[in-house]
Formats: structure tokens, C-alpha cells, sequence
């Protein structure tokens, strides 16, 4: 189970931090990751593990819409025993952007995103087994200014528009194959650490926390998100339909509000 | 006699380093000069100087266009305007809320000029004074000292005139198109269009507003009828239809291309490395800037 941050490593990350910022030239830090793994997954092995498989810019043109895959190679290692992907970026002031629970409607794991990273970081994707054990891999990337400042949107709108859900199944559909899903979901995603030109203080957080995915009832995916997930949140995700039906999801936010959509999937 | 020999040379050495060195200036028409920045990439290595900033001289006093990407380079700013005029500095206009045109401003508070900009500006600088500094202070450390965002003292919400004495200088703020800040100036006296970043030339044109409102300022642009244009990057131009067309070239390719990618179910990934490929060879910095320009723009255009 993940535990959240304890205080006193929030202090010591807050220390590193603060000594890394005086680099000249910052570069993905491979010193935060043992803090952050303490606060995470306390005295627990994890193994690296080359059956999870990342993609990614290595330069990201953009800090706040990152592109990121993950896929695991189902022919390899335990890939077939993963029941939940966390993606954490370590320098991240929000480190979790995202935790992935699996089913075996999915079929083979190939997943895309875009997240958000304040600075350079390293971006981990861990993988834990029904059974608690845990897998890793990790990718460094480059990459400026996602998560604080620049808000020019106008807050009505972006009210009224929050929860819009755009989903689409790619066709034709061979029902017992692969099929790739993408699901968005137009929200701010406000990390709590912008700032409100009104009060000059901070907009609190205000985003999507979950996104469940069934088909015909079943649970085929479930999606807990945090703001390190990019503004409009988006999810391409392979899953295995067996036979025409609905393709359903629940999103939540913060706020206790829920949106749904579904679409009638035909060959 | 020697140690005072030395003591005068070692005042004149601290002198000399006090004076920032002036930058390099073009003479564009009566009373208009301008300083061209080099091609870089707002990225490592980046200096502060990288766009066109200038300035105008009328009978009663000087009006700065753009002030330079860091305290320092406003300072060299100053010096050089002093090479040329002595007249008061009254107006520090900023064009937009881009850092390379705007962290000069600080070199000019001892003038106490009015600072203009859109009416948006002063809430732009707000929400983006974090995240710059960081950056800057990350790119260019020491060189970034002293340089802080100053604010507008005058707002401008559709149009204003500013009054030289001899000449006066015509101000727009436009909807939402590069920026949402986005501020043009045209001198009565010689009809001199300041684009600012409105108006790419040679440099590729970086998008951080609205990709279509861009196309449709673009368009508008068109109309005006001037003798000169000094765009935000770029050599000078006195053919404003031609430049004014290679950036729409650009921008509708890229719109167009990115909304295929959309209609076909790609992933911004692929349309990062595909989108506006046929304009590859036309601008400078192309391979940065135009993948930037897909990942800002492609996930608003997703909601079409």
C-alpha cells in the first residue's frame, strides 16, 4: 500500500530541493529518488525491471502537456503479474501523477498520457503485484515550468466547461483483439500552487481524482489522478473487447462532483 | 607621480567597467533606430538578446519599444540611446509579455518614463514572474541580476496615442493572438509599424496565445498600409504583405496539418514530428520552435 509523504521527508526533499536549484546547469537528479522512495514505499525491495518500458521526449517542448508511455512487455519477467502502475516524477512538488490499476480487459499494457514536470526530473513508472512486490523503470527528462504560474484562462469558462468528456474507440473493431481507446476530459487540473491575480495568494487545487472505465459493467480500467496529470487530462489505452457493447466512464473531481460518458461499441 | 599615474589609470579601468557597453544600433528612418538581437533559443545558452528592441525620438522626448531580455541588456540599451539622444525618456512600451522584451524595463525606472502595455500585461507578468525567474536564473545566473518585471503605469485596451511633440505614435492592443498581450505601434511621422512578436521574419514564428486568433491578427495586419515594419525578430521590412504571407504560410499549414493529425486519431507525438514539415527550410530555429508549437497547440485543438 502507498503511504503518503511524512512530514519529516517532505522537510528532508524540501532541503534537497532547495540545494539543487542553485545549479547552474540542472540536469534529472538521481539523488531525490531515495528520499521520495522512503516516503513511498518504506524498507520495500524494488526490483528494475526492463519489462516496463517507457517513451517519452527526452527534451520536453513543453513542461506542461508531457507526452509519456508506458507499456509492459507481457512476454517478459512478471509484467503479467502487475496489478498497478504508479508514475511518480521525482522533482515534482506533487511527486504522484498518477496510479493505474489494471485488469485483465486490458489485455496487453500500452498506455499514453501527458503529464506535467516543474523542472528536469527523472519519471518512474512502478509496478507493484497483487502481491506487493514491486518493479521499476525509470527515464529522465528535461523539461521547464509545469506545474506553477501562467494562468491566463478566464475562470467562468473554464468552470463551465470543466468534466466535457471526448472519448473514442478506433474502428473497424475485431472484437477478441486489441483496440485502442482515447478518453479526455477538459479540466483545469489546478495544482494549488498557482496563483490567484485576485488575492494574490494561491488558487486552490482543483482537478480530476478518478476515472473508472467499465464495459458492459465489467471493470476493464481504473484511474486514480493527481495534478501532475496535464490540464485536460488524456488517456490512450489499449483494452480487449470481446463482443459489441458500452464502453462506460465515471470521472470524479476534487470537489465531489462526477461526469460520465459511454459509447455504443459496434464492429 | 607613479603611484598616482597608477591610481588614475585604475579609476579609469573601474570607469570604463561601470559604463555598461552600448549595444549596436540601426538607423531605420528619421528619429527610429533599432537594435536586432541574435537567433537563439530561450534555453540554455541564452543570453537575453534576442529580439528587436528600439526606440523613437520626437522633439519632446524618447519613447523605447521593447527593452531587452535581462536589467543588463537594458542597460546597454540606455547607453546606446544616450549615444544618440539626450531628450527625456517618456515612454517604455512593451509589445507583449515575452521575458526577451521585457526585463530591460528596470534599466529605465531612474527615467521615471510611463510604462505602456496591453491591458492585459501587468496580469500576465503576475502569473508568469515565477516561472521566469527560475528559468532565468537557471539559464543565466549572475547575468540575470537586476532584472525584475516592471509593470505598466498605462494600460491600453483598444487604442491610444502617444505625443512625441513632432510626432505621435499610434498604439493597438489586439485579441489574443501570439500572446494575449499582443500591443503594435505606428509612427505618424514616417509610418513605422511595430509588429512586435505579431510579426516573425527569418526567426520561426513561436506560438503561446491562440494559433487561429493569430491568423486572423495576421490577416488584419494585412490592411495597414506602411512604409516599414520592425517585426519582434528579424531583419526590417518594407514589403509588409510578403512577410505578413510567408507567417500565415506557416501558421495555416500548421493548423491545417495538426487538425488532419486530429481527424485521424494520431497522437501529438507523431504530429510533433510531422506537422509543417514543408516549411522546414523557410525559417530559422525551426526543428525547436515548430514542435513546441504543436505541443502547445494540439491539445486545444482536440476540443474542436
Amino acid at each position: 500500500m502507498l503511504r503518503s509523504v511524512s512530514k519529516t521527508s517532505y522537510l528532508a526533499l524540501a532541503g534537497l530541493m532547495l540545494s539543487f536549484s542553485s545549479n547552474a546547469l540542472a540536469e534529472a537528479d538521481p539523488k531525490i529518488w531515495p528520499v521520495i522512495k522512503e516516503a513511498f514505499f518504506a524498507d520495500r525491495k524494488i526490483e528494475e525491471a526492463d519489462f516496463i518500458q517507457l517513451t517519452a521526449p527526452k527534451r520536453a517542448e513543453s513542461g506542461a502537456q508531457v507526452p509519456f508511455s508506458i507499456a509492459l512487455d507481457q512476454d517478459k519477467g512478471h509484467a503479467k503479474a502487475v496489478k498497478k502502475i504508479y508514475v511518480i516524477v521525482d522533482a515534482n512538488p506533487i511527486q504522484l501523477a498518477a496510479t493505474y490499476n489494471l485488469t485483465e480487459e486490458l489485455g496487453k499494457f500500452n498506455l499514453s498520457t501527458r503529464i506535467r514536470l516543474e523542472t528536469d526530473s527523472f519519471v518512474r513508472a512502478v509496478g507493484e503485484t497483487a502481491d506487493g512486490k514491486l518493479y521499476m523503470a525509470a527515464i529522465p527528462i528535461r523539461a521547464a515550468g509545469g506545474c506553477g504560474g501562467i494562468i491566463d484562462a478566464d475562470e467562468t469558462e473554464v468552470r463551465a466547461s470543466a468534466g466535457k468528456i471526448k472519448m473514442n474507440v478506433e474502428s473497424p473493431v475485431s472484437f477478441g483483439k486489441t483496440t485502442p481507446a482515447t478518453f479526455i476530459i477538459k479540466h483545469p487540473m489546478r495544482t494549488g500552487l498557482q496563483r490567484d491575480l485576485v488575492s494574490q495568494g494561491f488558487l486552490p487545487a482543483f482537478f480530476i481524482n478518478k476515472a473508472t472505465f467499465t464495459y458492459n459493467d465489467k471493470p476493464v480500467f481504473d484511474v486514480d489522478l493527481n495534478v501532475g496529470t496535464s490540464e485536460d487530462p488524456y488517456l490512450k489505452f489499449d483494452f480487449v473487447p470481446k463482443e459489441p457493447g458500452i464502453l462506460k466512464v465515471k470521472a470524479t473531481d476534487n470537489e465531489g462532483k462526477s461526469f460520465t460518458h459511454e459509447i455504443d461499441v459496434k464492429s | 607621480m607613479l603611484q598616482i599615474v597608477v591610481a588614475v589609470l585604475g579609476l579609469l579601468i573601474f570607469t570604463t567597467q561601470l559604463q555598461a557597453q552600448p549595444l549596436n544600433l540601426e538607423k531605420v528612418a528619421d528619429g527610429i533606430y533599432v537594435h536586432h538581437g541574435l537567433h537563439e533559443d530561450l534555453a540554455e545558452g541564452y543570453h537575453g538578446d534576442i529580439c528587436n528592441i528600439g526606440f523613437v525620438i520626437g522633439s519632446k522626448g524618447i519613447a523605447v519599444v521593447d527593452s531587452g531580455g535581462t536589467f543588463k541588456v537594458g542597460q546597454r540599451f540606455r547607453e546606446a540611446i544616450r549615444e544618440v539622444s539626450d531628450l527625456p525618456i517618456l515612454y517604455v512600451i512593451n509589445t507583449h509579455v515575452h521575458p526577451d522584451h521585457i526585463y530591460g524595463n528596470a534599466a529605465f525606472l531612474e527615467d521615471k518614463p510611463q510604462f505602456v502595455g496591453h491591458h492585459k500585461l501587468a496580469a500576465a507578468m503576475d502569473s508568469r514572474k515565477d516561472a521566469y525567474s527560475r528559468m532565468h536564473l537557471e539559464w543565466m545566473g549572475e547575468d540575470f541580476a537586476g532584472s525584475e518585471m516592471v509593470k505598466p503605469t498605462l494600460a491600453v485596451t483598444d487604442t491610444a496615442t502617444l505625443d512625441l511633440g513632432d510626432r505621435q505614435l499610434k498604439l493597438q492592443a489586439h485579441p489574443t493572438a501570439h500572446t494575449s498581450t499582443d500591443l503594435t505601434v505606428i509612427d505618424s511621422k514616417t509610418s513605422t509599424l511595430w509588429s512586435g512578436d505579431l510579426l516573425f521574419v527569418e526567426r520561426t514564428p513561436s506560438i503561446d496565445g491562440d494559433l487561429k486568433g493569430w491568423i486572423a491578427v495576421t490577416e488584419n495586419l494585412g490592411k495597414l498600409s506602411v512604409n516599414q515594419t520592425v517585426p519582434g525578430h528579424g531583419p526590417v521590412v518594407t514589403n509588409l504583405k510578403a512577410a505578413l504571407d510567408n507567417q500565415q504560410r506557416y501558421l495555416s499549414v500548421l493548423l491545417s496539418d495538426i487538425r488532419t493529425s486530429i481527424s485521424k486519431g494520431e497522437m501529438m507525438e507523431s504530429a510533433m514530428n510531422t506537422a509543417a514539415a514543408s516549411e522546414k527550410d523557410k525559417w530559422v530555429l525551426f526543428e525547436i520552435v515548430n514542435r513546441r508549437n504543436v505541443n502547445n497547440t494540439y491539445p486545444g485543438l482536440e476540443w474542436e
